[in-house]
């Protein structure tokens, strides 16, 4: 089973030990950032503002790059369209179809942004974040809105325990399919009919499962004195440390810088727009 | 014989769990339901070991849970270290004190790592930092997963799972530690482990310990022993008080010690009285054999007759001879395996495996969890294709995709705990779905239904219910019989008495061994060396993914070495008869029995020859047939 949600890359670097809090506005933030990316040179300086984000992290290129790899397909009919669609000087036609010059950047940009919105946010969130530093980073980030009566707290717990019970489930359905090819069913083959009703004995046998799972769990935190966010301490605190506050820092300048690259640089430098 | 049990920790202990007329019902609305437990009266002394036999529904898990004041009594009282929980807050108290280790290691780990799962139950507390931080390094280096302490939970073996289980419980520093069958999903050798840290932290700590388990070994080495029988408490005392009391015990639906069953029918076989409580202790039991079989020879000389009522040798003692008639209908060669080849998670699972099997023959595969059991018969019906090497199975190639779905309508797989996979909405539509898959006739498929129902011994009445209101050992039923439907030729059972009380286990065994009798060939997976010693004509013993001997059943137990390496035992009554053996190196004693018949048959046709000796030379017929007996 291969699960990129979670996909935590144990390592000790700067990235790793960052504020988890730190990294969930960076990722927040760089979203944004990249939403405004659209002259080659800033998109060029992102590239190399995430590779020494990847060398900081110490986590493979090949993990990182292997994040994009669910959104390829809607990348590439984003791509498609926008080539196709985008009016403007001819490139190259076949009947009723054309490239456009302004079609064939807009798609590589909008591909561009699509994976580094991706890569991004894995980076920071999911390969150098355990999943339940991020479930800590979430908690206290909402811990104002308690005061309205928002429940941070089980939200928080919500997220670790479904995050903590994802390669459980995984395994698990990974188990009943084996069972039940065993006797026949077929997750292959057939029409859609067919294929439902072979996941039919999948679901069912894996909703029960949970279901109990979810019954015991709850047992069992309750056995080990859990009472909800009430008087709980926490064995790691989230405290802003020296390193965190220059990271975050160095990121608004960065982000500051790109923009200000994207307004101010006079368009057109490579004669490209 | 209670206060006897009460007062074998002879410190002037203070009671830490009291109990006094409890009564529990999981339906107090419906008065005709009947309770859980009706009436319970226990004092427990702090320090004890004590374990708590009984077969399922007997009442032993909800008591786990009332200690645990995860619920509350309908009647009746429960102090724990004084409190009597009423409320939130004394409920809160009460958990405290008690860490509680259920069976199902997933299902109780809450962090997504190792120390933050141990920090869970401290952090409820509100510890503070440092001494939080101190709470679990403390606890993990007392359960041996310190270098751990980072991993994700998923990343470790069953067993390492419920010592962490036990790791989070010692970080809130609790008085009592319940285990409600928390071994039972673990292999033999994590089992010893586990227990042994248990006893551990019992003898070191002065921890209570309250152990709910179907294994008689357990209760062997705890101070003190409770059978509970539907609600009620049937005996306590110390285990050799208890395992003296074998026909209550089976009664309960539980289990004795071999060595003491052994002593037990041989003593009812020869019509002595025995000492029951001598005979229930290992060492007690050999000393009361040999008695039995002194006085019965001494007996034999005085009356000079012709007692040798030894029946000529069964089946079960000499391996079945029927391995080497049929043909060759499985062959695997040189087949390696390795999970998620070529990153850096990649593990072997199987290194150059080569394995024959006969038609006819029951096949039993024995390993640790991670031996590669599972995935070299997971090859066998194609769900697993070959890497390297090769498997062919009834002539079909499992490289070849157009030939798996024929070979999965002729080897059926039973996986472990096969009740997780039950979907329809009635047991006939879920035993019917594999035959219809099939695409057989809709009169066909009923008659595969009735016929796989009967041969696990259901009514025809149960087929029309759902399988989710029947009771564990009737759902393991119900999803066997989905497989046997599919009448394969090959029939795979993947520990299929797991997790089950004995008397549940030796119904599910008993199905197996109707099975072997239809002259199926059967692979029968486990770690559970008694149940494949009976049923097995040969043993695959596996380790780290290679197969270490496959041979007969004897060869391979007389392989100590082997078994030794591959840390597996002996089974219970193997052991016994070796040690018989060695006790009396005159005796002409066969050590291969696997079950307590056949032990008590050896140890029959052993003292019978000596007997012959001291009696009179003209006694010739009882000569010749203790010749006949003894070859």
């Amino acid at each position: 089973m291969n699960i990129t949600l979670g996909n935590y890359y144990p390592a000790d670097s700067i990235l790793h030990r960052l504020d988890p809090r730190v990294k969930l506005l960076a990722a927040l933030t760089v979203m944004i950032v990249i939403f405004f990316l659209n002259s080659p040179l800033s998109l060029l300086l992102f590239v190399l503002v995430l590779f020494v984000g990847i060398m900081a992290s110490r986590v493979p290129f090949r993990l990182v790059l292997r994040s994009v790899r669910p959104v390829i397909f809607i990348a590439s009919f984003a791509f498609l369209i926008n080539i196709f669609m985008t009016p403007g000087t001819e490139l190259w036609s076949l009947g009723p179809l054309t490239i456009t010059h302004q079609g064939l950047l807009v798609g590589i940009k909008m591909v561009l942004r699509l994976f580094f919105l991706i890569m991004t946010t894995t980076l920071l969130m999911t390969l150098t974040t355990t999943p339940l530093a991020m479930a800590d980073a979430i908690e206290s980030l909402l811990r104002p809105l308690e005061k309205i009566r928002f429940p941070s707290h089980e939200l928080a717990m919500m997220m670790s325990i479904a995050l903590r019970f994802i390669p459980t489930l995984a395994d698990e359905t990974a188990r009943i399919m084996k069972a039940q090819s065993s006797r026949g069913a077929d997750f292959d083959t057939g029409g859609l009919i067919k294929r439902a009703k072979g996941l039919v004995t999948v679901l069912v046998p894996l909703f029960v499962s949970a279901f109990k799972r979810a019954a015991e769990l709850a047992v069992a935190m309750e056995s080990r004195c859990y009472r909800g966010g009430r008087g709980r301490t926490k064995l790691r605190e989230l405290k802003l440390r020296p390193p965190d506050r220059w990271a975050a820092v160095i990121l608004v300048l960065i982000c500051a810088a790109l923009l200000l690259i994207e307004y101010l640089v006079p368009l057109g430098w490579f004669g490209l727009v | 014989m209670t206060s006897q049990a009460a007062q074998l920790r002879s410190e002037p202990g203070q009671i830490i769990i009291e109990i006094e007329g409890l009564s529990f019902s999981y339906e107090p609305d419906r008065p005709e339901a009947p309770n859980a437990l009706n009436g319970v009266d226990l004092e427990v002394e702090a320090g004890t070991h004590l374990a708590i036999l009984g077969r399922n529904g007997s009442g032993k898990s909800t008591l786990a849970r009332l200690i645990d004041a995860l619920e509350l009594p309908l009647s009746g009282r429960i102090r724990v270290d004084g409190i009597e929980a009423v409320d939130d807050e004394t409920s809160y108290m009460v958990r405290r004190r008690c860490g509680l280790v259920f069976q199902n290691p997933d299902n109780q780990i809450i962090g997504t790592t190792v120390e933050e799962d141990v920090a869970f139950g401290p952090e409820n507390l509100g510890i503070p930092n440092p001494e939080l931080r101190d709470r679990v390094d403390t606890a993990l280096a007392i359960v041996g997963l310190s270098e751990y302490a980072q991993r994700p939970p998923a990343q470790l073996s069953g067993g390492m799972k419920q010592k962490l289980a036990i790791a989070g419980i010692m970080a809130m520093q609790p008085r009592v530690l319940i285990l409600d069958e928390a071994t039972s999903m673990l292999d033999p050798l994590s089992r010893r482990d586990f227990m042994e840290l248990v006893q551990r932290l019992n003898r070191e700590k002065g921890l209570t310990v309250l152990n709910i388990t179907h294994n008689m070994e357990e209760a062997m080495v705890a101070d003190s022993v409770v059978v509970m029988h539907e609600g009620k408490i049937l005996l306590r005392g110390r285990p050799e008080q208890i395992f003296a009391h074998v026909a209550e015990i089976i009664d309960a639906g539980l289990d004795v010690p071999a060595h003491a069953a052994i002593a037990h029918l041989l003593s009812h076989e020869m019509n002595l009285p025995i000492c029951p409580e001598k005979a229930a202790s290992f060492t007690g039991a050999i000393a009361t054999v040999t008695q039995l079989m002194r006085t019965a020879a001494d007996r034999e000389a005085a009356s000079d007759a012709l007692t040798v009522s030894t029946e000529p040798v069964a089946t079960e003692v000499v391996a079945s001879t029927k391995s080497a008639a049929g043909e060759i209908i499985i062959e695997v060669k040189d087949l390696s395996y390795t999970y998620n080849p070529h990153t850096p998670g990649a593990t072997e699972a199987l290194s150059e495996v080569n394995l024959e099997v006969r038609r006819g023959e029951v096949l039993g595969i024995m390993g640790h969890s991670g031996s590669g059991k599972s995935t070299l018969v997971q090859h066998l019906n194609g769900l697993i294709r070959p890497q390297s090497g090769s498997v062919r199975v009834l002539g079909f190639n499992t490289r070849l995709n157009k030939e798996i779905r024929e070979l999965r309508r002729m080897v059926g797989l039973v996986f472990q705990y096969p009740e997780h996979q039950l979907f329809a909405d009635s047991v006939f539509a879920d035993i019917a779905y594999g035959p219809k898959r099939l695409g057989l006739s809709e009169a066909e498929v009923e008659r595969r239904v009735y016929a796989a129902a009967e041969i696990v011994g259901f009514d025809p009445d149960i087929l029309q219910r759902s399988p989710f209101e029947l009771s564990g050992g009737q759902k393991r039923r119900a999803a066997m019989a989905g497989v046997i439907a599919m009448e394969p030729e090959v029939l795979i059972l993947d520990e299929p008495a797991a997790g089950l009380d004995p008397a549940g286990r030796e119904e599910i065994l008993g199905y197996v061994r109707e099975l072997t009798h239809k002259g199926r060939t059967i692979i029968l997976v486990s770690h559970n060396m008694e149940d494949l010693a009976r049923f097995s004509d040969r043993l695959l013993v596996m380790k780290d993914g290679r197969s270490l001997v496959l041979g007969t059943t004897d060869e391979v137990f007389s392989r100590a070495d082997i078994l030794a390496a591959a840390g597996l035992e002996k089974p219970r009554t193997a052991q016994f008869m070796e040690a018989l053996a060695a006790e009396h190196p005159d005796w002409p004693l066969a050590t291969n029995a696997y079950s307590v018949e056949a032990a008590v048959r050896l140890i029959r046709q052993a003292g019978a020859p000596k007997s012959a000796a001291r009696q009179s030379a003209g006694d010739r017929l009882s000569a010749v047939e203790n010749l006949w007996v003894e070859r």
